[in-house]
Parts: C-alpha cells; structure tokens; sequence
C-alpha cells in the first residue's frame, strides 16, 4: 500500500486530513463541552442549501455554504439570547428552512451539482487550490480558537462566573458557532455534509472517556481525530470503500475502544 | 477606598412579572450588610442586576465611595445561589479560580493567576490534595469552596454572596464565617443574602427585600 505514498493525490489528500483533523479534533472539544453536536450537524445540512444557492446564482459554492453556515451559526445564536428560544430549536428550525431553501434551488439549477461528493466527500480528489484554501482556513480558525480559547472556556464551564468576570457570554457562544460553521465548510470536502458532523463530536467525545482536565482532553480529542481520519484514509485505500464512511466507521471503533477502556479503568 | 453599592430606582422583571419596584437604597461601604426576605421576594435578583447578570427594566446601580462620591465600577467577587458550573467541566479548582482571575485573549500560561488561585482556594478552606482535582470529582461543599475561593481571589472591592451556606459542612460554614469577617476587617464590603444571618457571623446592616426594599435593625434578623 506504500506505493500510494508516492502519488501527488494521495500525498494532497494526507495533508488535507491531517488538517481537517487537528481543526476538528480541536473545535470537538468544545462542540463536546457545550452539547453542540446538533448545532455541527445542523450548520452541515444548511451549507447544503447554501451551496445551492450559490450554484444558482453562479457563484463559488463553498462561498455559499459558509454564507448558509453563518446565517444559521447567527440567528441560533441570537435566537437563544434575545427570545429565550433553545439553541437547539434555533438551529433545528433554520437548518431545515436552509435545506429546503436548498431542495427548491436545485430544480432551477441547470448544471451538475455533485451531490454525492456533496454529502459523502471525497478526500481523494482534493485539488491543490482546495487544499491552500483548507490550509488557510485551518490557520485562521486556529489562531482565533488559541486566542480566545481561555474566555471560550470559562464561558463553556460557567457561564455566570464568566459573566461577573467580565466575559461576554453571549459573543462567545456566537464565536463557537462561527468557528464550528467555518471548519463544516472546510471539512466538507473531506467528509461530506453527512460525516462532518461525527468528525465534531467524536473525537471529543472519545478523548472524554479517557480524560477528565482540559490539557489532556484538547490534546486527545485531536490526537482521536488524526487516527479517525489518516486510519480511515489508508483504509479506504487498502479495502476500496468511500473515504468519508471509512473515517467516521474508524471513528466509532476508536470511540467504542476508548469506551471500553474507561470502564475497565474505572473498573465498572 | 470602600466602596459602597446605591441602587437607584430599580425596577425589574422576570418572565413578564414585576419582581422588583421603585428599589432605591444604599448598601453602605465597608461592613457586612445582609438581604433578607422571603422566597420570591427579589433578593437574587438584586444580587443577578448588581453583579450584571440581568438588566433593570429601569433605574440604575451606582457605586460610591466613603464620602457618597461615584466611582466607577470595581472587581465585584460573586457566589452565586445556584451555580452554573457543569459538574463535568473539566476543569480544577485550580483551572477555574484563575480563569476567572485573568480571562483576557492571549496565548501562554498566566502563572501568577494560578499562584494566586491556589492561595484563594486555601483560604476557602480546599485541602491541598483536592486543589489540582477535577470539580466533577470533588464533594458538594468542596465545589462551593472553590467558587467561594473564585469570588474572594484577586482581592474585590465588594463580595456578593447569595446564600452561600448552601451545601457546606459544619467546617466549611467555620471557614466562611472566618472569610466574611477577614473581609469586612479589611475594608471590604460585604453583600450577603441569607436565611439565617447569625450563621454567616452577624451583619452591620439588614435589608427585607419583599418587592420593596426597606432598611430594618440589625436585631430584626434574629
């Protein structure tokens, strides 16, 4: 299998992953502390209608999931601190508002949309220019999510205590969201609208079994998140199965093992 | 400089029922001062508009010096009633007092924030061992030091407690009778709402909170 080392493809699809996976084993913690695991979801089926929309109107799709992506990320956001509304009511009204915007705009798209690359990925065929756009999105949101990380904490734990330090709770909780909506849009050509959100709850939620403080959490859940995707990745190659299903099932076998390994050191 | 606490004409509501009406008093600078009043009456409230973790439908919190002049708003530590750290943050003691301390943006350890964390949470009364401990994996009175070590780190012009005896131990309740009067010796004002006054080491000044707020004699709560 060594032999597909040597190829531009393969060697441009390593390094894609191993920059979707740092930028989401990274955002899983949190998405993982704050029970976000529906708002990842619903940003991913919203960047559905988004791209769409762009295709439509002849603009750059990705520039239209993340349009979407926000658009969801803000009003969940602002729904949850203005009218009392839950985030998760936010985010599952206008998630399926978004793909049914989406659903109505493909019946007027003329051109090919490929719609299983879409909702599946294909890490594969990632381009050299997908691959500087993923590199500079990975840079930009880790630099933010590494600044901010310490009020992004305290606001995650203990929201009032991060008020009466002085944090605004509120902004913080719009940022985790746009972080989340900007690193969806960049995984989806990884894994797809289906998988991307397994790949923001799994590696957080594997590193959860094994660590209980912070430091060894952020760095498990990242840690989890490489071997998901380069496991899945050579084992998509090695048995010839779609790349996005082969690296969230490598995913889950990791999370069960963890799981396990938990309650046999906690000795349930 | 203590700082005093002069609620102007407050009014307040919370889910469309007026709690509060046309609140105006003066929690005066450096004594201990309790709330009292029954459930519902608005206690927390006040303590939620004082501390800016809800907004007065009118009216305004001032903050005064010894001489009534305003000035701007100090560090303010809070315990709250009920708190909304998640029993599985994973986070210490440790962790969270400094957090608090300094949550600015920035990369790089802030070792001064977690040397004076730890030395809060002593003064709380945390054994040593439980400092660098989960809080998920610490007792319920143990919990309640940590955050009463949160609202007394970084030295605060004003304390707020809100029935910060809850879920403390005969231990913890000597330690936070110790705290309050350490504080008050200090200059420090000191804002509690509790049930039971004489527990907390006697109050300075006494407030019924019933809607209204009206000033009775300290006697009046025991």
């Amino acid at each position: 299998m060594t032999e597909f080392l040597a190829f531009p493809f393969f060697q441009r699809a390593l390094l894609a992953g191993v920059l979707a996976a740092v930028l989401c084993g990274a955002l899983s913690f949190f998405v993982v502390l704050r029970r976000l695991a529906f708002a990842g979801s619903g940003v991913a089926h919203a960047a559905f209608g988004g791209v769409a929309l762009a295709t439509l109107a002849g603009l750059p799709p990705g520039l239209g999931a993340l349009a979407a992506a926000l658009v969801v990320a803000g009003a969940a956001a602002r729904a949850s601190d203005a009218s009392g509304i839950s985030e998760d009511a936010a985010i599952g009204v206008t998630t399926v508002a978004a793909m049914a915007v989406g659903v109505v705009a493909l019946g007027f798209v003329k051109t090919n949309i490929d719609l299983f690359g879409l909702l599946f990925g294909n890490i594969l065929t990632v381009a050299p220019s997908d691959l500087a756009l993923l590199a500079a999105a990975a840079l930009a949101v880790l630099a933010v999510f590494a600044a901010w990380f310490r009020p992004l904490l305290l606001a995650s734990v203990d929201e009032d205590g991060a008020r009466a330090a002085g944090v605004n709770v509120g902004a913080m909780r719009l940022l985790v969201l746009v972080l989340i909506s900007v690193t969806v849009v960049v995984a989806l050509k990884v894994v797809g609208i289906l998988l991307v959100s397994a790949l923001l709850v799994l590696p957080g939620a594997t590193a959860r079994t094994l660590f209980d403080r912070w430091p060894g959490l952020l760095l498990g859940s990242i840690a989890a998140a490489l071997l998901m995707v380069l496991g899945g990745l050579l084992i998509s190659v090695a048995l010839n199965v779609a790349s996005g299903a082969a690296i969230i099932l490598t995913g889950a076998v990791v999370f069960i093992g963890a799981f396990l390994l938990s309650r046999r050191d906690s000795g349930d | 400089m203590s700082v005093g606490i002069r609620f102007e004409g407050i009014g307040a509501s919370l889910g469309g029922r007026r709690i509060l009406e046309k609140v105006s008093f003066t929690v005066p600078p450096g004594v201990r001062t309790a709330l009292v009043g029954p459930n519902g009456g608005g206690k927390t409230t006040l303590i939620r508009l004082l501390v800016g973790a809800l907004e007065a439908d009118v009216g305004r919190v001032a903050f005064v010096d010894d001489a009534g002049r305003e000035v701007p708003r100090p560090r303010i530590g809070y315990l709250s009633q009920r708190s909304t750290l998640s029993p599985r943050a994973p986070v210490s003691g440790t962790d969270l007092v400094a957090l608090s301390l300094d949550p600015r943006p920035g990369l790089g350890r802030r070792e001064a924030a977690r040397a004076e964390a730890r030395a809060a949470l002593r003064r709380a009364g945390l054994p040593e061992e439980t400092l660098d401990r989960p809080v998920g994996k610490l007792s319920g009175g143990q919990r309640q030091r940590v955050l009463l070590a949160r609202a007394l780190a970084g030295g605060p012009a004003i304390l707020v407690l809100d029935e910060p005896d809850t879920a403390l131990d005969a231990k913890g309740l000597m330690s936070l009778r110790r705290v309050i009067a350490e504080e008050a010796e200090a200059g420090r004002t000191v804002l509690f709402v509790s049930h039971d006054t004489d527990s907390m080491g006697g109050a300075d000044a006494l407030f019924r909170v019933d809607g209204g707020v009206t000033e009775e004699p300290v006697e009046a709560s025991r």
